[in-house]
């Protein structure tokens, strides 16, 4: 095996950020190579970086021996290499092979698009790559993972060699992923093509890449040999500390249900049905997780039960009360409290201190406030102070602006405040959405906490595996319907992936 | 001493103050090219511009009597824009206030002044509120966008205000007008147009500031300005308080024209209660990134800046290049966001740079 690629103390600076600090890495031909890191690790800028999106501020760059000059995507696709951003790139209403052609068109008469001739060289490309996909169909009625092999044929008709992928398995499910690595596999193995994949989940890397470079703040802090470690070993190097993936204690027996959705109808943002009768109820000392793709109806559905949305048909009950229909407020009153899915603009005031974040919702209580109306700032920030401890958040104190701090950071204000309600429901949505491992533990732990404390836990999250690891009991929704009912010890993740595609065999226990 | 240093920068928005200083210094350079441009002398000109609101104590009365309308018409701006509803019709409002003030006088007649400018100020204050809850409820049931019924709200309420004081509520011989010489606030400088209402409007003044500020109701309004989603998921009742503030914010405008009518006109002539003096004040609220205390500061450099008019023009400038002037001014404070935005990335730079040259030195930090 040869270098494809070498990286000769790469650094790239941004204001402000060091996001690559002298880096030194060769890739090989024909291997797949993982590159995993926190959230602001540097992975996405190093592969920028190759695909000629970013300049790098020092150091030099090699594609095959030779020495890249230019930095742009054109010249990098000239070199034959290729990218799949997490977000893909696709022109909802061209057909599979419009999207493939696009750029580099086949013209009738130098002046029209081909579509026959695309079309063809489409089907030339999935039969040599064996990725099966329908040429003639329009992208926004192909599922999300068809998507991705549409990005990933774009490349390859625009002859890449070295295939970079961002993130791929984000959007996918289990079934989904193991199709991806299939391909990958096939590619690498038949093709000789370099793949590059960048992730962050851990057991992926065990699974398809024969090398990982770990990256932290940064900076590369290891090569090895995929086979030579394990996850934890893998974690550790990316955290920079030991990471404790203990099994998490859950004690106590559930108790009277605090969540009850009858039949429940919503609507979503453009109309049309995102919840189609659903129902369920949680009980205290219990995690209820929904598992399901995104857009299949779990973001309205939480929305619905919290008071953020309104719901067409159905009931719902929080600790006796009726809720329907009722605001957040009302709701919030008779004991729940909410983490929302989209923290920035749900979760908090972006340009509000920490201090005025952790007190909201709070601003009418009798010790804020001196004469029932005048804001004791003292005590607010005595208060403040306190929950910043408590939840080890992170940044420059209780007077910055939240919308300046990390993710994980945010999530832990948001978080505290939420938790600091002592609610008998709780309400959670990707809890970790953005957040880095170590601060992963930290809210895992933090939930189980409450679960064991005896509050009901309503929990939704793409990752599959925070479901797996903190629910009791597993539903599974599919556009809009429950397909699926399962304890979390008595099913598979392969298992509940059947499910959340609608094609899992009823329902069980 | 480090404490305090700390106190003190996060209370004084050092950046923001800088970029306020540097922006209308350089509008005056500016305005020094285009004035020898115009063959005049700028620092004459100048002079006769800051010295003459100060020359004497009527003029300095008019000044502050100014200032004291564009201070009143910017916090009720500033009132609607922390829940984030912009009232660009206080012009309206005010006028509105100010006729029916002017109508309460004038049928009062005769009776004690310590009845009537109550009564008045009440009708000014609730004809204004009730003017501004029309787009404000728009705005909350209907998500009809407030700028446009206010704007539309502007014409149709001068057009009222000359109708009625021009045929059915006149009262004066010649011109259109309500007379209300009867009943007015005490003039406290001879000759000038400042009366004893400005210790009202520093009384309003204060009450906005300490309730925008102090208060949990302030609090809440401001979570509303910054996040109405947020705000809402929270529990608040985001319509009910955004309504309430455009209430509120239409109440003091109508105040202002009630103050106009019986603190510096003694009567309702449309043209002379108000002549656009809340799209002034509305500046100024931007300018002062719709924060009390900056507003009311700011108010008093544009009064200055409009009252020592007459002084340019004794030192011999014309009045359209005075406007030109004014024109660089507002423009180039308008613009202290962007100057203000250059000063924080320079120092979030140096921030950085001292950051990675520590990192470099010490390697990677472990937690």
């Amino acid at each position: 095996m040869t270098d494809e690629i070498r990286f000769e103390h790469i650094s790239m600076e941004f204001p402000g950020v060091l996001a690559n600090d002298d880096i030194s890495l060769s890739i090989r031909n024909g291997e797949v190579f993982a590159l995993v890191g926190e959230n602001g690790a540097g992975k996405s800028t190093l592969m920028n970086i190759l695909y000629g999106i970013n300049t790098p501020t020092a150091g030099s760059l090699y594609v095959r021996g030779e020495k890249v000059t230019e930095f742009s995507p054109k010249a990098a696709i000239n070199r034959g290499i290729g990218m799949v951003h997490q977000h893909f790139m696709l022109v909802p209403s061209f057909t599979v092979a419009q999207n493939i052609a696009l750029g580099r068109e086949p013209k009738k008469g130098k002046v029209l698009f081909d579509n026959k001739k695309a079309e063809r060289l489409t089907r030339e490309l999935i039969e040599e790559y064996g990725l099966e996909v329908d040429p003639s169909a329009e992208v926004r009625d192909i599922s999300v993972g068809l998507q991705q092999r549409v990005e990933i044929l774009k490349t390859l008709y625009r002859g890449a060699d070295i295939l970079i992928l961002d993130e791929p398995t984000a959007v996918l499910t289990p079934q989904e992923t193991d199709e991806l690595f299939e391909v990958i596999r096939r590619i690498v193995r038949e093709k000789q093509m370099t793949v590059i994949i960048i992730t962050h989940k851990l057991y992926e890397v065990m699974a398809i890449s024969d090398r990982v470079g770990v990256m932290r703040q940064g900076k590369l802090i290891g090569v090895e040999n995929t086979c030579d470690v394990d996850e934890r070993k893998l974690a550790s190097m990316m955290v920079g500390r030991p990471v404790l993936f203990d099994h998490l204690e859950k004690t106590g027996d559930p108790g009277e249900v605090a969540i009850k959705v009858d039949d429940l109808f919503v609507a979503d943002n453009r109309g049309l049905p995102a919840v189609r009768g659903v129902s369920l109820s949680v009980r205290r000392g219990e995690v209820l997780g929904i598992a399901a793709i995104e857009g299949n109806g779990q973001s309205e559905l939480l929305e619905a039960i919290t008071g953020m949305r309104k719901i067409n048909r159905g009931r719902v009950t929080v600790c006796g009360n009726d809720a329907t229909g009722k605001t957040p407020g009302e709701i919030r009153a008779m004991g729940l409290s909410h983490v929302p899915e989209d923290r920035l603009s749900t979760g908090v005031d972006k340009v509000a201190s920490v201090t005025d974040n952790l007190l909201v919702g709070r601003q009418k209580e009798k010790r804020f406030n001196l004469f029932g109306f005048h804001q004791r700032r003292s005590t607010v920030e005595r208060y403040a102070s306190e929950l910043y401890k408590k939840f080890d958040i992170r940044g420059a104190g209780i007077h910055t602006e939240v919308g300046s701090m990390s993710g994980g950071n945010m999530q832990k204000v948001v978080v505290a405040r939420e938790f600091s309600f002592d609610t008998p429901v709780l309400v959670i949505s990707q809890p970790t959405r953005g957040v880095d491992i170590g601060a992963m533990e930290f809210f895992h732990t933090r939930i189980i906490e409450k679960r064991n404390d005896g509050a009901a836990i309503l929990l939704s999250s793409a990752d599959l595996d925070e479901v797996f690891r903190l629910s009791d009991r597993i539903i599974t929704l599919y556009e809009g319907k429950i397909t699926g009912e399962f304890k979390a010890d008595a099913i598979t993740k392969e298992e509940i992936g059947l499910y959340m595609t609608g094609t899992g065999e009823g329902a069980k226990a | 001493m480090k404490q305090a240093f700390a106190w003190i920068r996060r209370r004084l928005n050092l950046s923001y103050i800088v970029a306020v200083i540097i922006s209308i210094f350089v509008a005056l350079l500016i305005d020094a090219i285009i004035l020898v441009a115009a063959g005049h002398n700028p620092i004459a000109a100048y002079r006769g511009l800051i010295v003459y609101p100060f020359s004497s104590l009527r003029h300095f009365g008019d000044m502050l009597e100014y200032a004291m309308v564009l201070c009143l018409c910017g916090l009720a701006c500033v009132v609607g824009s922390r829940v984030g509803i912009f009232n660009v019709g206080g012009e309206g409002q005010l006028l509105l206030g100010g006729l029916v003030a002017a109508y309460v006088g004038s049928q009062m007649s005769g009776m004690s002044m310590w009845l009537v400018i109550p009564c008045a100020a009440l009708a000014a204050m609730a004809t204004g509120g009730l003017y501004a809850f029309i787009p404000g409820i728009l705005k909350v049931k209907l998500k009809v966008n407030e700028v446009i019924t206010t704007i539309m709200l502007n014409s149709v309420a001068a057009l009222i205000c000359s109708f009625f004081s021009s045929s059915v509520w006149k009262n004066m011989s010649q011109n259109e007008g309500i007379d209300v010489k009867e009943f007015r606030f005490a003039t406290l400088i001879r000759g000038s147009k400042l009366s004893t209402a400005i210790f009202a409007s520093a009384l309003v003044t204060f009450f906005v500031w300490y309730i925008l500020q102090k208060t949990s109701k302030g609090f809440e309004m401001r979570l509303i300005g910054d996040n109405p989603r947020f705000a809402r998921f929270a529990g608040l009742k985001t319509d009910r308080i955004v309504i309430i503030a455009m209430i509120v914010s239409g109440m003091m405008c109508g105040l202002v024209g009630m103050f106009r009518v019986y603190g510096a006109e003694y009567a309702f002539i449309s043209s002379k209660v108000s002549n656009e003096y809340y799209f002034e004040g509305l500046m100024v609220a931007m300018i002062a990134q719709y924060q009390p205390v900056p507003t009311i500061i700011i108010s008093i450099i544009f009064a200055i800046l409009k009252s020592g008019a007459r002084g340019m023009q004794n030192a011999g400038v014309t009045i359209q290049i005075y406007w030109v002037m004014q024109a660089t001014v507002i423009f180039c404070m308008a613009a202290q966001t962007g100057i203000r935005a250059s000063i924080q990335k320079a120092r979030q730079r140096r921030a950085a740079e001292r950051d990675v040259a520590a990192r470099r030195e010490g390697g990677v930090a472990n937690e």
